[in-house]
């Protein structure tokens, strides 16, 4: 069953060729067929292989998949394999199925547009790019998936290429996750030089054995790893890229800008762990950029007015919980949520998504209101995505992720009261903009008229989605609701180096419900706080907006807390001045000058080619003679 | 060395003492063909410069090649004995390669020493 | 004659006797097709004999002869880019007027003398088979004989070849007169022991060399290279550039192997320099040429000074790299001559750039290919040709003979630039070709053979694994 494994990313790949190739020729029932059936038939092999792994586990609780060996040549010898462990299961689980559902739902989402094979072509290689960089074996297939999906970012981002605004927004993409890339790639040659090996489970065996705890040159990886981390996920400081990467299709920014690709980040750190085990400064660095990063994201989530941008900033601060999770040990935990969050996010996404189809590309919230009332399975299930955001108690599988990394943040040796509170207040204002985002866009007065209501390809993916982020969190319950810790358990065995680091201390029950019962308690102090300043006594926020201060905070928020403008002025403005004043490139005058060169070289040469043939003969002649003289004289 | 000196000595004088002799014991005349090469006094038709055909040079070339051929019977021949059926069996490979090629030198018309109407008429398939 | 040593010889034999079967049915019925299908039958029954062979190697016949492994994988390589050049061959002389059978006969002869080249451990063979593959390719390049240029090239190369050979007969008679025997494997064991007058050795070695570096056309015995090649009817090009070079690198090879690598450091300085220089004047002087058989031409001078460098800084890998890389620029050099025949028309070959300016829009498939061809000659990444480059590169590093691999790396960056050029005037919009320079009837032979070349080059650089096995078992049976 496990051979099976190969078929995982190879029927994506093959849908993706087809549709490069055939797109056009298919028609658009073909193309919906090819893009989303390849992926569908993906997550049906990904179900099988999960229920293998239940049944009866592979020895080690892990599985490799040799494809392939490019050369072998001395110490070189790259080899193209797939490496299957809970850890890249869970992952692959994710991309396939959530990715499944997108793609279904793009096929009445993307229905209109003309472009519509090569949409399916780019979501298939986006979705085998992504398998490839979570199951790689080695740092080299890893980092080729890591760019795969990089560039079917881009590619989507700016896919109404036709609006240079689009065009811009993806190369911000590109550009900005490319810095972070480029730490990633000295990070890798730092492994590769300094362990000697490519394979990823050979590297975390040599670095626990060769490395010594807190050693210089595990924290010099860590960090140039999580560079990588926090530029494809969002993160501060290289966090700007995502909000604008909105101008993408909505399932895009559902599938690549909230449940797969920007985790990508929380899988590197995941799958390298034990550098990080033994860097706890880096460690912290992760937590610490985790908790800045949702805080200042919850804080920008309030001043949106793009429903989408609303989410794109939700995002950003959840995957700072999941770096939050991580920065504490509770490995699981960050997978936990990055699981739920994938379930809850793409909901979110399409049902956002439905919303802007009715209302005809309609995606400010202050000019929807009242679609409850017309979109009653849209609001139900946005209702139901956005109560998991919220971590509403006990019913939403948000609240048992997001608890589980509370609960960690604050009792993990690594942990610390002040990741907790902040992670606490980030809980308060995730429900509050979240609710922001609910009270204003769904109730009220209607002031869009809906064009035309989705049809069942759209609403399905959305109640599939409804019911995993409802059940979703069923599977890993806080200790003293039963303990059920199925999927701690399960993915545990990724995990094994780190047993002795993550080992919960056990503070008794009553603390895990105290703090659980603050948590609470802000969760829904912050659906309060939106209920009443949003939509029973909108007029306080009008009576603050009319301070000049408060407008300027609003603005300062608006945009982000000011960091694209920080960074223009430090980065791009300064690199365009160079770029302008050295526009007849002095390097270039080097390159120049050894092609006159070879030019010259080349005339020269051309004077010994005569065509004669008595020249030809003295020309051996004279390499005879030369030849001989320093055979013989030396 | 004296008598070398003493016969070259000798033959030079032999020949100077005829050109001389005959230059003033000779008649002298001048005909029409007089100044002509000539071969048993018949006069000469048309030029020396003639333009042979490729033929001629093939036949020579051909004679050249397989009289070398015959050399390596020639050695063959000399150790029969000696060699036995093994030898037997390699002349005979390497006068069947012989063969073949005066099968097919044949054939091409390398052989007719005429104009090489039917060669080219071969060739020319095209 | 022992039954095993004619076992071992038949793939040798079974070529003689294709070319005396393709000579006798070229005299009673003169068919493009027929010579063709002989032919091919004659490779094919030469490389299952190889098989058959295999089972009774190493075998020594005669002091001339010795069939091992080495010489049976060279001996398929050759076999099978004769039986290549056969089938360009096929489709380049259907379109012209004149002889076609004796094409193939003397494509089996000098196939047949490459042949004994390969599996020769004696100067006497080695002159033998030298001969026999540069007679017939006289003959082979002036094949075309209305063609001035061709008959000029057939010409040059005769006069040249003649004085080469002639250098390496000399050298040959002063070892042997000073150490008495013309055995590889005696000669280095009595070099190795010494007693002999260094300085007579070393010059013979010299002229030797000089007989050796001709074929290979290493500076500065590269000279006829250019000409020859572009005078030569495209097929005849790819075989001289291919077979004759490749025959010739085997010679080189099993006298590496018995030498054991162990070569003087003044030896290697020079082989150095003639690498070096190979490099640069190879690809100087492909950089603005225009004719793309010349362009051709001179990159396998360059190529050969990379093939060079394999040797000098190969080490332990040397035998392992100089075969992959050679077999990688056998492939190429095959399918970019082949190319050119292939879309050659009547009148005259494509061999001027402009003649492929906007080829792409005419003919997708053929460009395709040559520019995966020439993609390959670069050595870009997933072709054979980058996996020739990356085994030089690393036996480099290895030996840390760091001003050769600087030398490659720039050379390769000469080459990427006219390598390119090739290809962006394929790409380019169309101007006005000359007529006739382009056919418009499509060889179907010559087209699958290049597909399949360029399949293979590009399976050789997905998947290198199963070649590099195999000559790794071929070169460590030695």
């Amino acid at each position: 069953m496990l051979d099976l494994l190969w078929l995982i990313p190879a029927l994506p790949l093959a849908g993706f060729l087809v549709l490069l190739f055939a797109g056009e020729k298919l028609g658009k029932s073909g193309v919906a067929w090819v893009g989303a059936g390849s992926v569908g038939i993906s997550a049906l092999i990904a179900g099988l292989l999960k229920w293998t792994f239940l049944t009866s586990p592979p020895e080690g609780h892990h599985f490799t998949q040799a494809l392939w060996t490019w050369l072998d040549v001395g110490a070189f010898k790259p080899e193209i394999a797939l490496y299957l462990d809970p850890l890249s299961l869970v992952m692959t689980l994710v991309v396939t199925g959530v990715g499944f559902l997108i793609h279904l739902y793009s096929v009445g989402y993307m229905h209109d547009d003309e472009d519509y094979s090569r949409f399916f072509a780019c979501m298939n290689l986006f979705v085998f790019a992504m398998l490839i960089l979570v199951l790689a074996d080695n740092l080299l297939l890893l980092y080729v998936g890591w760019e795969g999906v990089g560039l079917c970012s881009y590619l989507l981002i700016g896919f109404w290429y036709k609006d240079p605004a689009n065009c811009k927004a993806a190369q911000k993409a590109f550009i900005v996750t490319r810095v972070g890339d480029t730490a990633m790639a000295l990070g890798f040659f730092l492994l590769v030089t300094q362990l000697g090996t490519l394979q990823v489970q050979d590297l975390l065996e040599r670095a626990a054995t060769r490395w010594e705890p807190g050693s210089g040159m595990a924290l010099a990886t860590a960090l140039l790893l999580l560079g990588g981390a926090v530029g494809k996920s969002g993160q501060l400081p290289l966090q700007t890229w995502l909000p604008d990467a909105m101008a993408g299709p909505t399932p895009v920014s559902a599938l690549i800008h909230a449940a797969t690709m920007v985790t990508a980040g929380v899988y590197l750190i995941a799958r390298t762990y034990v550098i990080y085990t033994l860097a706890p400064a880096a460690m912290a660095a992760v937590a610490v950029v985790g908790a800045l990063t949702l805080l200042i994201a919850g804080l920008a989530a309030f001043a949106q007015s793009d429903i989408k941008r609303v989410l794109a900033y939700s995002t950003i601060s959840q995957i700072g919980y999941m770096f939050l999770a991580l920065g504490v040990g509770a490995w699981s935990a960050a997978m936990f949520h990055f699981m739920t969050h994938a379930f809850f996010k793409a909901l979110l996404f399409l049902a956002a998504g439905s919303v802007i189809y009715a209302l005809h590309h309609e995606q400010n919230i202050f000019k929807m209101g009242g679609i409850r009332k017309q979109l009653p399975l849209t609001y139900r299930t946005f209702l139901i995505g956005a109560s998991s955001l919220a971590a509403i108690p006990f019913i939403t599988s948000g609240f048992y992720s997001k608890d589980a990394i509370l609960y960690q943040a604050f009792t993990s040796e690594h942990g610390h009261f002040l990741l907790w509170l902040a992670g606490a207040l980030g809980a308060l204002m995730t429900s509050a903009y979240t609710f922001r985002m609910v009270f204003i866009a769904f109730f009220g007065e209607p002031k869009t008229h809906v064009h035309h209501k989705p049809g069942w390809v759209m609403n399905f993916p959305l109640l599939a989605l409804a019911f995993l982020s409802t059940v979703g969190g069923f599977i890993e319950l806080p200790h003293f609701m039963g303990h059920a810790q199925f999927f701690a358990d399960f993915m545990a065995p990724s995990f094994a180096h780190a047993a002795g680091h993550a080992a919960e201390a056990h503070h008794g029950a009553g603390l895990e419900i105290g703090l659980m019962v603050v948590a609470m308690a802000l969760g829904l102090g912050g659906i309060a706080a939106a209920y009443v300043l949003f939509l029973a006594k909108p007029e306080i926020i009008e009576e603050k907006m009319k301070s000049e201060g408060n407008r300027k905070l609003h603005a300062f928020l608006f945009s982000g807390l000011g960091f694209d403008k920080l960074y223009d002025t430090l980065f791009v403005n300064p690199y365009c001045w160079i770029a302008r004043v050295n526009k007849r490139d002095i390097v270039d005058l080097g390159y120049s000058f050894l092609a006159a060169v070879g030019m010259l070289v080349h005339f020269l040469l051309g004077l010994t080619v005569t065509g004669r043939v008595r020249w030809y003969a003295a020309g051996i002649a004279a390499g005879c003679l030369i030849l001989m003289s320093v055979m013989v004289f030396t | 060395m004296w008598p070398l000196l003493v016969f070259i000595a000798a033959v030079m004088v032999v020949v100077a003492a005829q050109i001389v002799l005959s230059h003033f014991l000779g008649q002298r005349h001048r005909e029409r063909a007089t100044g002509e090469p000539y071969e048993s006094g018949i006069v000469s038709e048309g030029s020396a410069r003639l333009r042979f055909s490729a033929t001629f040079y093939l036949v020579a070339m051909l004679f050249v090649i397989f009289d070398l051929e015959a050399v390596y019977i020639f050695s063959w021949v000399i150790s029969f004995r000696e060699l036995g059926w093994s030898g037997y069996f390699k002349i005979f490979v390497f006068i069947a390669i012989l063969l073949a090629s005066l099968v097919y030198l044949w054939r091409i018309g390398a052989l007719e020493a005429g104009p090489p109407k039917r060669r080219l008429r071969e060739a020319e398939v095209k | 004659m022992t039954e095993a040593q004619f076992v071992a010889l038949s793939p040798l034999i079974l070529v003689g006797l294709a070319a005396l079967v393709v000579m006798l049915a070229a005299s009673f019925k003169r068919s493009n097709g027929l010579a063709l299908g002989l032919t091919l039958a004659g490779f094919a029954a030469s490389l299952v004999s190889l098989a058959w062979a295999a089972k009774v190697a190493p075998v020594q016949v005669t002091p001339l002869i010795l069939i091992d492994r080495l010489a049976l994988f060279y001996l398929g390589l050759v076999f099978l880019t004769g039986a290549a050049v056969a089938l360009l061959g096929h489709g380049y002389f259907e379109k012209r007027a004149g002889y076609r059978d004796e094409f193939y006969m003397l494509l089996l002869m000098a196939t047949l003398g490459a042949g004994v080249l390969v599996a020769t451990t004696h100067f006497a063979a080695l002159f033998i088979g030298l001969e026999l593959l540069t007679i017939s390719l006289y003959a082979l390049v002036g094949y075309t004989r209305t063609e001035p240029r061709s008959l000029e090239a057939g010409l040059k190369y005769l006069v040249l070849a003649t004085v080469s050979t002639s250098f390496l007969l000399f050298g040959v008679a002063l070892l042997y007169a000073e150490l008495g025997t013309m055995e590889f494997g005696k000669m280095v064991d009595l070099i190795r022991q010494g007693g002999h007058r260094e300085t007579l050795v070393n010059g013979a070695i010299a002229l030797v060399g000089i007989g050796i570096g001709f074929k290979l056309a290493l500076v500065p015995l590269h000279m006829w290279t250019p000409d020859v090649y572009e005078g030569a009817p495209a097929p005849v090009t790819a075989f001289v550039a291919t077979v004759s070079k490749g025959a010739m690198t085997a010679v080189l090879l099993r006298l590496y192997l018995l030498v054991g690598g162990a070569i003087p450091d003044s030896v290697m300085t020079l082989l150095s320099v003639i690498a070096i220089l190979s490099m640069f004047v190879g690809n100087l002087l492909a950089l603005l040429q225009d004719n793309v058989k010349r362009i051709l031409a001179y990159s396998s001078i360059a190529h050969l000074g990379y093939l060079l460098v394999a040797f000098i800084a190969g080490g332990n890998f040397a035998p392992e790299a100089v075969t992959y890389y050679l077999i990688a620029y056998m492939a190429t050099s095959l399918g970019t001559f082949g190319m050119v025949s292939v879309i050659s028309g009547r009148e005259r070959e494509a061999e001027e750039l402009r003649d492929y300016a906007g080829l792409f829009w005419r003919r997708p498939f053929e460009a395709g290919v040559f520019a995966a061809m020439l993609m390959s000659l670069a050595g870009i990444p997933l072709t054979a040709g980058f996996i020739g480059k990356f085994y030089l590169l690393a036996a480099g590093v290895d030996m840390g003979a760091w001003v050769l691999l600087g030398s490659v790396v720039i050379n390769s960056a000469l080459g990427l630039f006219y390598y390119l050029r090739i290809v962006a005037s394929m790409y380019a919009a169309e101007t006005s070709a000359k007529p006739g320079a382009a056919a418009r009837e499509v060889a179907l032979l010559g087209s699958a053979t290049l597909a399949a070349l360029a399949l293979c080059l590009i399976w050789l650089g997905v998947f290198p694994a199963g070649l590099i096995t195999l000559i790794r078992s071929a070169v460590l049976g030695v």
